[in-house]
């Protein structure tokens, strides 16, 4: 199948929230009693039970007030940290659609992929110890549907397609409206794709990395201490084996009678 | 615990297998993950709330309605929903719903439940009565007008087309002439 990529044209966002329900509704997620803040953003920071947030920031460029809007969601990103520090098999999976997709049932709650994450997206449960974050609607695309934030979108700021036909557009856009894609990293690709407004970087966002990569940690755990831990696993199997081949299987000793 | 020799040789065993998982970070299908619409009734129909009159699809299994979302084929929305249009499922399924008729008596300050037939005769006692004492046959000018000044009517954004047509008909035969709707107050 297919790569594909959600592309959010930042420019075109009412900030009407309608990807918001649409992602509650099709993942059958409850609301949240939220408390309002200053800011017209509800709830104030995705969780459990929010996958996607649209994020409202104020800005002051050149004396103009710019209020951005920005559909923010997990980055589905090409190398997941998230995947890579979990330690329970198939409770992240990434799937060959470029969705990063969790499975709460093997989910054992240790919260790896949480300070894993370079965009901060997975959230915990702390009553039912386990995550969730956005699935790129994995069980939509797979049937040919779009994702149900992509589908609900009135104003055509979230455009869903193949990885190519989608980079395409979104540098076309951003040439067109004078800004520019977020986040634009060779290094570092992602199945989610921002063109953000011209004069607006992703560094004056709210819960943006302008530099994502996987954290040193992770990369230092998995790809040298895993490895050594499990060379010593198989050093210590293999000297039990070879144990065995010489000293041959344990004796039981007989008791002598009377005798300490 | 007893643990024995034998035991302890497969724990290990185990320990070693499962730990062989999970190093690195392959792609693979993700587990069959079951559309929840799959094999459901597709019903179409229009959003109740705004005149705009966004296509929805509603999923239906076995008489219930387990899922709505936008039609994209529909010409007018493509499949676009507003938040209120987007959570057209909860008012189907709702917990939070009334069930029954509640019913606060003038100067009473707790609410009552009550059954639907005293509701529905309590309410057209009142209406009768209400336009029986406010109704005018003639205007300030001697002129035949039949109208019902005392009762003002609101019409809800939830009503579809039909059901304002046959409220407004009832509307007007008694003769009432408030009749405003809640989206242009």
């Amino acid at each position: 199948m297919a790569e594909f990529i959600k592309l959010i044209d930042v420019t075109k966002c009412t900030g009407c929230r309608g990807c918001q329900v649409a992602c509650k509704q099709w993942n059958g997620l409850p609301a949240e009693q939220t408390r309002f803040f200053g800011s017209l953003q509800n709830p104030k920071d995705l969780s459990y039970d929010t996958w996607t947030l649209i994020r409202f920031d104020e800005l002051e460029k050149d004396g103009q007030l710019k209020w951005v809007m920005r559909h923010d969601a997990c980055m589905h990103c090409d190398w997941p940290a998230c995947a890579k520090a979990c330690p329970s098999p198939g409770a992240l999976t990434k799937t060959e659609e470029g969705a990063v997709v969790h499975n709460t049932k093997y989910c054992i709650g240790c919260k790896a992929c949480i300070a894993a994450c370079p965009f901060d997206i997975p959230r915990n449960n702390p009553e039912l110890e386990k995550m969730a974050k956005c699935t790129l609607c994995y069980d939509r695309i797979t049937e040919g549907k779009q994702p149900a934030c992509v589908t609900a979108c009135p104003t055509g700021c979230l455009t869903f397609g193949t990885k190519d036909e989608m980079i395409e557009k979104a540098h076309k856009r951003a040439e067109k409206v004078g800004g520019t894609v977020y986040p634009n990293n060779p290094k570092y690709e992602t199945h989610v794709l921002y063109v953000l407004p011209a004069g607006v970087g992703a560094s004056d966002l709210q819960h943006t990395n302008p530099n994502p990569s996987m954290p040193l940690s992770v990369l230092l755990w998995k790809n040298l201490f895993k490895p050594f831990t499990l060379i010593g696993i198989g050093a210590v199997a293999g000297g039990a084996f070879l144990h065995y081949l010489t000293k041959g299987p344990h004796k039981v000793h007989e008791k002598k009678e009377g005798g300490e | 615990m007893d643990i024995t020799r034998r035991g302890f040789l497969k724990i290990a065993g185990g320990t070693l297998a499962a730990a062989g998982f999970g190093t690195g970070v392959g792609i693979k299908p993700a587990f069959a993950m079951p559309r929840k619409i799959q094999y459901a009734q597709e019903v179409p129909t229009i959003c109740p709330y705004c005149g705009v009159g966004c296509g929805i699809i509603a999923h239906v299994r076995n008489g219930k309605v387990i899922n709505t979302e936008g039609d994209p084929d529909h010409p007018i929305s493509k499949g676009a929903l507003c938040p209120k249009g987007g959570s057209l499922y909860q008012i189907a399924n709702n917990d939070k719903r009334n069930k029954k008729v509640l019913y606060r008596a003038p100067g009473a300050d707790a609410w009552k439940e009550v059954e639907w037939d005293w509701a529905l005769e309590k309410i057209t006692a009142n209406l009768k009565k209400t336009r029986d004492e406010g109704f005018k046959l003639t205007n300030a000018n001697g002129e035949v007008v039949n109208r019902c000044e005392s009762i003002a009517a609101i019409g809800g954004a939830a009503l579809d087309n039909e059901e304002v047509y046959a409220l407004t008909k009832m509307n007007r035969a008694l003769g009432l002439v408030y009749v405003e709707h809640q989206a242009r107050i």
